[in-house]
């Protein structure tokens, strides 16, 4: 039974899984959906009331009734490395290759579908909330006085987007940023902005979870730090990440979060304050790792080899993808 | 007519780094000119930020 990984070739994180992978004797085909078609080829045939299909790339040749795991990591757009690329082209080789990958029994990391209700931030806090970890008070609004109302209530306040997502024409970037107390809140009315209640942290923590598996690790913020300075993508600090033990019920919470979400996989952000309390920032379904396992030594890319490894389409983990099947669309 | 939130914004960094290494199609990995494998040279990841969680990235926004 073979592992199937979609990313791009530059994806040096999933290099980490791969060679753990061989070096347990795991079958695995990597390719990335912007070579389909060309470099990755597939096939399939509904005869007979079965389906059979076949994936190639990189001179392999895999049955997907043979695929035990799919981990979906940086994915190309399919067919944007053609000659003449195209939206419809893209549709086209996008649905026959997930569509074909939907009939296998494999499991997912994570499910396409799963994976796309999860990027939404403003569903990851109710999903927080109801997982009983603690959401720092958050506002969602185009309503310039709603937010006038919430920073009255909520004095020190973050300002980051909903989306997660960055400009791009031209590029920049909008870092988690604190708001000045004298702000201006008229422009919320030209775009929904989310404003939330500032943790005085003192430590970021990045907790990965791998099915049923945590590895927390834990960045001390410096003291006498800039509080300006909030988001940790952005600052300046060269504090090392370091292994932490998850307090039980953050555990707990995380687990409900994952198997609520129909996710195998998620990296949490939570912003550590002066009480040790871990709050929920967001959870990344694809969110990255390396950075951590290099830092902090936890053997990450292991157990997301392990999980993928795992025995294939007939048994259900924990978070695995077909709990998600049941909501499907 | 801009949004608040963009009131923070900041050009992004553009990072057209050129990295050591070359996706081998074989091995399935990214091998570094002397052979080994990029995933284990933890130094050259770190220097050049290739699996640190990005911000403003174009594809990918959930790192």
């Amino acid at each position: 039974m073979t592992v199937l990984i979609l990313t791009c070739e530059q994806d040096v994180t999933a290099d980490m899984v791969v060679a753990e992978l061989d070096g347990s004797g795991v079958p695995v085909v990597r390719l990335d959906p912007a070579d389909l078609p060309g470099p990755v080829a597939l096939s399939g045939e509904y005869v007979h009331g079965a389906f059979r299909g076949h994936l190639s790339a990189g001179g392999r040749l895999v049955s997907m009734s043979g695929l035990r795991s799919v981990w979906v990591r940086r994915p190309g757009v399919p067919a944007s490395r053609v000659a003449e690329p195209s939206d419809w082209l893209t549709e086209e080789s996008a649905q026959a290759l997930y569509g074909m990958l939907r009939s296998t029994g494999a499991r997912w990391m994570n499910h396409p579908d799963a994976a796309r209700r999860a990027r939404h931030k403003p569903w990851q806090l109710h999903l927080a909330q109801r997982s009983r970890l603690p959401v720092p008070a958050t506002l969602i609004t185009t309503f310039p006085q709603a937010a006038r109302d919430f920073a009255d209530r909520f004095p020190d306040l973050v300002v980051k987007p909903v989306s997660g997502a960055h400009p791009q024409e031209p590029p920049r970037a909008v870092p988690t940023s604190r708001v000045a107390p004298d702000a201006d809140f008229a422009a919320v009315a030209f775009g929904p902005t989310l404003l939330q209640r500032r943790v005085a942290k003192q430590a970021d923590i990045r907790l990965t979870c791998v099915g049923d598996r945590i590895h927390a690790a834990r960045k001390a913020v410096a003291p006498g730090a800039d509080p300006d300075e909030v988001d940790v993508r952005f600052a300046t600090s060269d504090a090392p990440w370091r292994p932490v033990e998850a307090p039980p019920l953050i555990a707990a919470g995380v687990h409900t979060y994952l198997r609520e979400a129909g996710l195998a996989y998620g990296a949490f952000d939570f912003a550590e304050d002066a009480d040790g309390m871990w709050w929920f920032l967001e959870c990344n379904q694809s969110g990255q790792f390396g950075f951590i396992q290099i830092e902090s030594g936890q053997p990450i890319a292991h157990t997301v080899a392990d999980w993928l490894a795992a025995p294939g389409p007939t048994t259900t983990p924990p978070n695995g993808g077909r709990a998600w099947a049941i909501e499907g669309h | 007519m801009r949004p608040f939130a963009l009131n923070y914004a900041r050009p992004a960094q553009q990072l057209e780094v050129s990295v050591p290494y070359a996706y081998d199609s074989r091995l399935q990995l990214n091998v570094l000119p002397d052979g080994r494998l990029a995933a284990h040279d933890y130094a050259v990841l770190r220097e050049l930020g290739a699996t640190t969680s990005t911000a403003g990235s174009k594809t990918h926004f959930d790192d």
